[in-house]
């Protein structure tokens, strides 16, 4: 079965002026289908760089990107946001929801900018909310909530578009080791239940300990 | 359906701050005001002006008869037209329907020991009818007046005299010079204006006969013409050119007709409407301008909120659409209150000045349709700037 996400000879250089930041030297890295991986690594390691790209967010500078086995290597903008619509759901570790709208709305949030129906978007919604457990607390506010709710609240945004992969940059990051714990299990769960494609990034070993697979950078390569 | 969906999207962003909001719209609101509270308030002032030539009618003429200017300026011709001679010209006219010649004389009144201020003006039967004299008691001149001394007396006057005297003067005599002369008639109060070389107010109106007895510089020098409707004016003046010519031959004729003045006067206040126009559009623009800064320090300020759209899949024109619908509804509010504010100050300029208050349609549409452009122009580079933003460099914002 050919991969979900290949990248080869991945590089990403930041030039500043006369100097140059090699972020990422040739990474190659290969995801399947329903796989769980973390991406280790310490602060500058290139991790949050490597999701960025594999995410659409950002391009790589040289290598191939192949997504589905198809070659995203020098998508346009537009290309790149109609695939994060459609093949990519984000969790951050600073949950990001946008603030003025209340929590059934922040999920709804990818299906509008897919220009899906109001009423079927807000049902998705509904069931996907259910799901993380959070389904009392859909009119609420993010500030009404606390981070593990909002946190929740976010896998549920990142989970409605029925994405194929799900990037989660240090999603316990800013959570008591109680609420990490259940956050944790949450993203199992779907990777178990549901054959979820989930890419954690993260350089807490003990979250790194609860994937099946770990994938460690340094210095801008895989180690 | 996506455009609804974004407009709804837009009123929650701008609900949800509606201080800012608010402050915002506020210089498209003071724009719109403006421009429709002066241009309706230029509209107003025109129309009173025209109103008092309105109510004379458009059919007639002011012809005035004045020296030919020669090159001594010792030569004031003794000679002026008879009545009869005025009667003569204007009869031959076919399409004169009638005519009010009149004198005019400064000499000084007196009633009751008391000196008044006011012209002594020398009429016909027919000049109340043509020039709308009211008469609220007694009587007008008429034509069996002939040379008798009787006079009716303006509405300020008559005031005066019955201040001094505190009996009716009506019936009573006033002194003109020599002359005794009883008054038969009081007038009401004239609306002044420019057509008539007089202000009935504050004059006596003797019989057109009678003022030439009393002073040889009571010359028939004026008389209002009264047309036939769509009359051709100039073909009219040549004719009373020539015919007074026969009669006084070193005389000029002077012809204003109120269609012409109505007509220049229309044509000032155009100018005047557009100026007023631009003066008011300037406003417009500063408040263009002061919601181009509040959209531009909102894009700064949600610029994480861009990235976190961004990255869940808006697109760079969902981004901008966002922006620029949010400054079009802006806009819209504002321009909306501004023609109502408009048209309020329009409703105070009228209640203050007692003018007639008037709906004008062009003012408000001007206004709005001038508020959205404004805000369209103004909201498309700040909505422009969000949509290029990078997606990561936005999220990282705080």
């Amino acid at each position: 079965m050919s991969a979900l996400i290949s990248l080869e000879n991945i590089t990403k250089t930041y030039v500043t002026g006369e100097s140059e930041f090699h972020a990422l030297k040739g990474v190659d890295f290969q995801l399947q289908s329903g796989e769980m991986v973390a991406i280790m690594g310490s602060s500058g390691s290139g991790k949050s760089t490597l999701m960025n790209i594999m995410g659409f967010l950002d391009h790589c500078t040289t290598g191939r990107y192949c997504f589905s086995g198809r070659d995203v290597s020098r998508l346009k903008d537009d290309e790149l946001a109609a695939i994060r619509n459609q093949k990519v759901g984000f969790v951050f570790q600073s949950f990001f929801l946008l603030p003025r709208l209340n929590a059934l709305q922040n999920v709804m949030l990818p299906l509008f900018y897919r220009g899906e129906e109001e009423s079927s978007a807000k049902l998705k919604a509904l069931n996907i909310l259910e799901k993380v457990g959070v389904r009392d607390f859909i009119t609420h506010k993010p500030n009404q909530l606390s981070g593990g709710q909002q946190q929740r609240v976010a896998i549920a945004r990142a989970l409605v578009g029925n994405p194929e992969v799900i990037f989660a940059d240090e999603p316990t990051g800013s959570l008591d080791s109680k609420t990490s714990h259940d956050v944790m299990q949450l993203l199992i769960d779907l990777n178990q239940q549901e054959q979820r494609t989930i890419v954690i990034i993260t350089h807490d070993k003990e979250i790194s300990f609860m994937c099946p697979r770990v994938v460690t950078m340094k210095d801008g390569c895989v180690a | 359906m996506k455009l609804t969906a974004h407009i709804k999207e837009a009123l929650l962003n701008l609900s949800s701050s509606k201080l800012r909001s608010a402050l915002a719209l506020l210089g498209i609101l003071v724009g719109t005001a403006s421009v429709v509270a002066m241009v309706s308030g230029g509209q107003l002032a025109t129309n009173e002006a025209l109103k008092q030539f309105k109510t004379l009618g458009t059919d007639l003429l002011a012809v005035s008869i004045n020296d030919v200017p020669n090159d001594d300026q010792t030569s004031h011709s003794e000679e002026s037209l008879t009545l009869q001679q005025v009667m003569a010209v204007t009869q031959t006219e076919g399409q004169i329907r009638d005519v009010a010649p009149y004198t005019q004389l400064y000499n000084p009144i007196q009633y009751n020991g008391h000196t008044l201020n006011g012209a002594v003006l020398g009429v016909t039967e027919n000049f109340a009818k043509i020039v709308h004299v009211n008469v609220v008691r007694g009587r007008f001149i008429s034509s069996l007046d002939r040379y008798s001394p009787f006079c009716v007396v303006g509405h300020q006057l008559y005031e005066q005299m019955k201040a001094i005297s505190f009996v009716d003067p009506l019936g009573k005599q006033i002194q003109v010079g020599s002359d005794f002369f009883t008054i038969v008639g009081v007038a009401d109060a004239w609306p002044d204006n420019s057509f008539v070389y007089a202000n009935i107010d504050s004059a006596i109106l003797v019989p057109i006969l009678a003022s030439t007895a009393l002073s040889k510089y009571a010359e028939i020098n004026n008389f209002i013409v009264q047309l036939v409707p769509n009359a051709n004016i100039d073909m009219i003046t040549h004719h009373l050119q020539q015919a007074v010519q026969h009669y006084v031959p070193n005389k000029r004729l002077y012809v204003r007709s109120a269609k012409e003045l109505i007509t220049s006067m229309g044509k000032q206040s155009k100018i005047l409407t557009v100026f007023l126009g631009l003066i008011g559009s300037i406003s417009l623009i500063v408040g263009g301008i002061g919601v181009m800064n509040i959209m531009l320090v909102s894009v700064v300020e949600r610029r994480r909120e861009i990235g976190i759209r961004l990255a869940v899949g808006a697109r760079r024109v969902d981004i901008r659409s966002l922006f620029l619908i949010e400054a079009v509804m802006l806009s819209l509010v504002g321009g909306i209150s501004g023609v109502v504010v408009g048209i309020v100050i329009e409703y105070i300029i009228a209640f203050l000045w007692h003018w007639e208050f008037m709906w004008f349609f062009w003012p408000p549409v001007i206004g709005f349709s001038v508020s959205v452009a404004i805000g369209i122009f103004f909201g498309f580079y700040p909505a422009h700037q969000a949509s290029q933003l990078d997606p990561i460099e936005a999220l990282r914002s705080d």
